[in-house]
């Protein structure tokens, strides 16, 4: 099995023109190849829909589902000559990483840049594994048109690439109105032009209470990035949101409500695979769908339902909380010109984090995909060539755990740019946010520190 | 102790769009199972709704022509069950912030009172796939038709105002009326553009309590309705009486046995919001916009009808019951064939002739200006009723004009007075009896002679002519 790819385009590079007229034929608006991204190396997650590709989003409940046309995404980059060079191996859904490859792909350089469905804060903790940019874009700024996630107001496709040009030039191309997805605010796409920096007339804000949990290793080294902002000439703000501590509460709660009512499609009456035996069709759901999902995200899904059926009160809270954060963010925003938030403690690729608790070792990390079977995923003995695939070992509580400094901008939709840690090593990984639409300024912050990283403190 | 109903109607109506509701598929549900599909109705992975602005026009002008407030903020919600019919675990419908608040519609009850039956809300939402439940040899299948599917649909939310089944289904009659008339849909119980579903619960007359209600589905008439009410009255009546606690559940109509049957509970949860259909935000502008696209509505009509045509209250309301007959006669009417004449032979004639074709009134070869001009015929006396209504038939099948199908087929009536003298003078001959009779005082006599002589005609005399000169003959003849 490919260590990376779960499937590889099985046209060359060079078969650009023949993209560039399947660009056409699905008649999406976009000219076919206007040259903008030509020889750009995509890769994609198993749950972005490519026409005739498998697309099983890394879940058995879609083994052997096949795309009957492009995402909004995927059909733009074509559009504009960019290469689809493979789908990697991807957590269930996306969901949390476990068990998938995501970020490799750049890292080795297989790729120019990597789309990814952030849900929880994956583009940035992939990016952070990987060493390399990832930028979150603001909610409804890209379509989710052939997306397949479980989060539906939470889900963004994010990029990762070695290059804040590439990400910039991808944005340019994948942002924007789409008649496929009427769920786009009626907005105008932000400013992705180049522009400068003025470290001296910038202020940056941090969030106290957001380095509450961090763990000591981790905080000193956040202070320690700050401190190197400082010494280049940005002026940092000290703020306080009491209430950060909820993000994670209003994520979970939220989230598994969503994706317990999106994954009820997965029913096995119309694709996906069905369980033999049933006598019914109450039996042909029920084991159909035990066999659908690997034991994280059916945990996730019977949380999720629990809350809708059992505690819809909370759900209702919840709601009402996730809007009076977004409130507090705004303000908080609008008071500065960015934000800085605690990167990520990736380790080397491929490593598991050291925050996954509940994790078996290994399981954050790509020995799935390296031909190691995860340890006690459901693989249904029909679908042994496949088990390996699905049902990566991870726990509710460890990957809420890793995605602590995250979470929150999957919560509120704000765009979050994640910044490796600079060569030198005096500045740690970094999240960068600013208000919604701040995304094209964000890049631009990121390209002024990557200049100053180079050039050494 | 004497009891009596609460009722309260929940009524699904399939919006005649173009299309479906969130995505370009024809909203055709009768084609060729599984024909009107797209991934966006088959819910594969990765789809998107997207709300039709017709769809969202036909119900807005629905909900403005039953008296209803436009919300200027409306929702989606994910209505969660699991069931082969619903192809992604939930169904798109507005559970907590529906399209209209109130409204309501008038209705005459048994003892000729008027009576305001209010709307409680009227929301969107999109209809489930079809079950189809059929044999492969000896082992039972059940197949999805997923041509209904995301099909446009309203449901209407009555408050529990009604109190007998004659009020539901008079309410049932005037809403059928109004959305027709708004041209939002057919509304047909029979065919399934209409779906009424009612809420059913008794209590001692003269109090206010509310007891636990039963809801009654299946009933593919507005009759089947009131049968299904009455039914389920008298069936808790008789509980109640015997001791018996009224449980919430929900019955079948048979339509067979003509009893309420219980069926199994579906389960469903509380509906969360979805996150992926737009809020809907209607402007004032927009309301105003709608508003001004509501045809003349049926009560109005009515009055105009009475009053500029001459007819009775019943004869209004029976016209403008259909949009399609109101206007038609309008036409007919106005190229100055007397209205009630126009009433009578389109209700009795013109409209049972072309529903046994199958055709639309619309479409149909029997245009208003040909249908005036064999009415014009009919009032100047050229040809007598029963010939109308053979000309009426051939009218169907050739295009030529009233006038030329008469003097082809030979329906002038006879007006010259020699020629029925003549008829006269042969039937005096032949009925001496008859003749007798009359002069003896026997004033039906005289009616048996006009027949006679109609016959001898082959049809074609003029009835009130040959009456008047037979009198006069026999008049004049008398000793």
């Amino acid at each position: 099995m490919d260590p990376i790819f779960f499937h590889r385009n099985p046209e060359t590079a060079t078969g650009h023109g023949h993209a560039a007229v399947q660009g056409h034929a699905t008649g999406h608006g976009h000219a076919p190849d206007d040259g903008r991204l030509r020889g750009l190396k995509v890769a994609v997650q198993p749950g972005v829909a490519v026409k005739g590709w498998p697309t099983d989003a890394g879940s058995h409940a879609l083994a052997g589902y096949v795309s009957l046309e492009d995402a909004t995404v995927v059909q733009r980059l074509r559009g504009a000559g960019a290469y689809l060079c493979g789908s990697i191996h991807a957590a269930e859904f996306g969901f949390g990483l476990a068990g998938g490859r995501t970020g490799e792909a750049v890292r080795q350089a297989f790729a120019d840049i990597e789309l990814v469905l952030d849900s929880i804060g994956e583009s940035r903790v992939a990016a952070a594994r990987a060493g390399v940019c990832g930028l979150k874009p603001s909610y409804g700024l890209v379509s989710r048109f052939g997306l397949i996630g479980l989060i539906p107001s939470m889900e963004c496709c994010a990029v990762l690439s070695r290059s804040l040009d590439d990400i910039r030039e991808t944005l340019r191309i994948i942002t924007g109105q789409d008649g496929l997805d009427f769920s786009l605010p009626d907005e105008e796409a932000p400013d992705f032009s180049s522009m400068a920096i003025d470290p001296g007339k910038i202020t940056i804000g941090v969030i106290d209470e957001a380095q509450d949990a961090l763990p000591a290793t981790e905080g000193e080294e956040f202070r320690a990035s700050l401190e190197a902002l400082r010494r280049r000439g940005f002026t940092l703000q000290e703020m306080s949101l009491p209430d950060f501590s909820l993000f994670s509460l209003v994520h979970r709660i939220v989230g598994s409500v969503e994706a317990s009512s999106a994954a009820g499609r997965y029913d096995s009456v119309r694709y996906g695979p069905r369980a033999p035996g049933a006598k019914n069709w109450n039996e042909m759901y029920l084991l159909s769908r035990a066999a659908a999902f690997g034991p994280f995200v059916k945990s996730y899904l019977i949380q999720g339902a629990f809350f809708q059926f059992e505690r819809y009160g909370a759900f209702e809270d919840a709601c009402r909380i996730r809007a009076r954060l977004v409130r507090e963010m705004r303000r908080l925003t609008s008071q500065v010109d960015f934000l800085a938030f605690p990167g990520i403690d990736g380790g080397a690729a491929g490593v598991p984090s050291g925050g996954m608790a509940g994790v078996p070792s290994g399981g954050a990390s790509g020995d799935t995909a390296a031909g190691v079977p995860a340890k006690g995923g459901p693989g249904s003995p029909g679908e042994a060539p496949s088990a390996p695939r699905y049902g990566a070992q991870a726990s509710l509580r460890g990957v809420y755990a890793e995605f602590a400094s995250t979470l929150f901008a999957n919560v509120t939709g704000q765009p979050v740019l994640y910044l490796p840690s600079s060569p030198g090593g005096g500045r740690a990984g970094i999240q960068l946010t600013g208000p919604r639409l701040a995304d094209g300024r964000l890049l631009a912050l990121g390209e002024s520190l990557l200049e100053t990283d180079r050039k050494g403190d | 102790m004497e009891f009596e109903a609460v009722i309260g109607l929940e009524i699904h109506i399939e919006l005649n769009c173009a299309t479906k509701m969130f995505c370009d598929c024809p909203n055709r549900p009768g084609d060729e199972p599984n024909l009107n599909t797209c991934p966006t109705c088959l819910w594969l992975p990765g789809a998107m709704p997207r709300l039709s602005e017709q769809a969202l026009e036909k119900a807005a002008l629905l909900c403005l022509g039953l008296g209803a407030e436009l919300q200027p903020r409306s929702a989606f919600d994910q209505k969660v069950y699991y069931y082969p019919d619903l192809p992604k675990g939930y169904q798109l419908s507005q559970a907590h912030l529906p399209l209209s608040r109130g409204g309501g519609l008038d209705i005459i009850d048994e003892n000729g009172a008027a009576k305001r039956m209010r709307i409680h809300h009227i929301h969107m939402e999109e209809d489930v796939a079809k079950l189809v439940h059929e044999m492969e040899g000896r082992v039972p299948v059940s197949l999805v038709d997923f041509n209904r599917a995301g099909t446009p649909l309203v449901e209407i939310v009555t408050e529990p105002d009604l109190r007998t089944p004659y009020e539901a289904m008079e309410f049932l009659k005037a809403l059928r009326t109004q959305v027709r008339s708004v041209g939002s849909s057919e509304c047909n119980l029979e065919n399934g553009t209409m779906r009424a579903d009612a809420n059913i619960s008794i209590r001692p007359r003269g109090t206010t309590q509310m007891s636990t209600k039963v809801e009654v589905k299946n009933m593919n008439s507005i009759r089947h309705v009131g049968d299904a009410i009455a039914y389920e009255i008298s069936r808790q009546t008789a509980a109640v009486q015997a001791g018996e606690a009224v449980l919430l559940h929900t019955r079948l109509w048979d339509p067979d046995k003509k009893v309420t049957l219980p069926m199994r509970a579906k389960f469903e949860g509380p509906c969360v919001p979805d996150p992926c259909v737009p809020v809907l935000e209607l402007s004032e502008e927009w309301i105003e916009t709608m508003r001004a696209r509501l045809p003349e509505m049926p009560s109005v009509k009515a009055g105009r009808f009475s009053r500029r045509y001459g007819l009775t209250d019943d004869e209004a309301l029976s016209l403008i019951a259909d949009p399609e007959v109101a206007r038609y006669f309008e036409v007919v009417a106005e190229e100055g064939v007397a209205p009630r004449t126009v009433m009578h032979w389109l209700i009795t004639q013109l409209v049972p002739a072309v529903k046994e074709r199958r055709q639309e009134l619309a479409g149909s070869r029997v245009t208003p200006a040909r249908f005036a001009a064999l009415l014009r015929m009919l009032a100047k006396d050229e040809i007598n009723a029963s010939a109308a209504r053979e000309v009426l038939v051939s009218m169907f099948d050739s295009n030529e004009a009233p006038e030329a199908i008469v003097g082809v087929r030979g329906f002038e009536q006879i007006s010259d007075l020699d020629a029925l003298d003549a008829l006269i003078d042969k039937v005096i001959g032949e009925q001496p009896g008859a003749v007798a009779d009359f002069r003896g005082g026997e004033e039906k006599a005289l009616g048996f002679l006009v027949g006679r002589v109609m016959r001898a005609s082959g049809g074609k005399a003029n009835p009130k002519v040959i009456r008047g000169l037979l009198a006069d003959r026999l008049g004049e003849a008398k000793p």
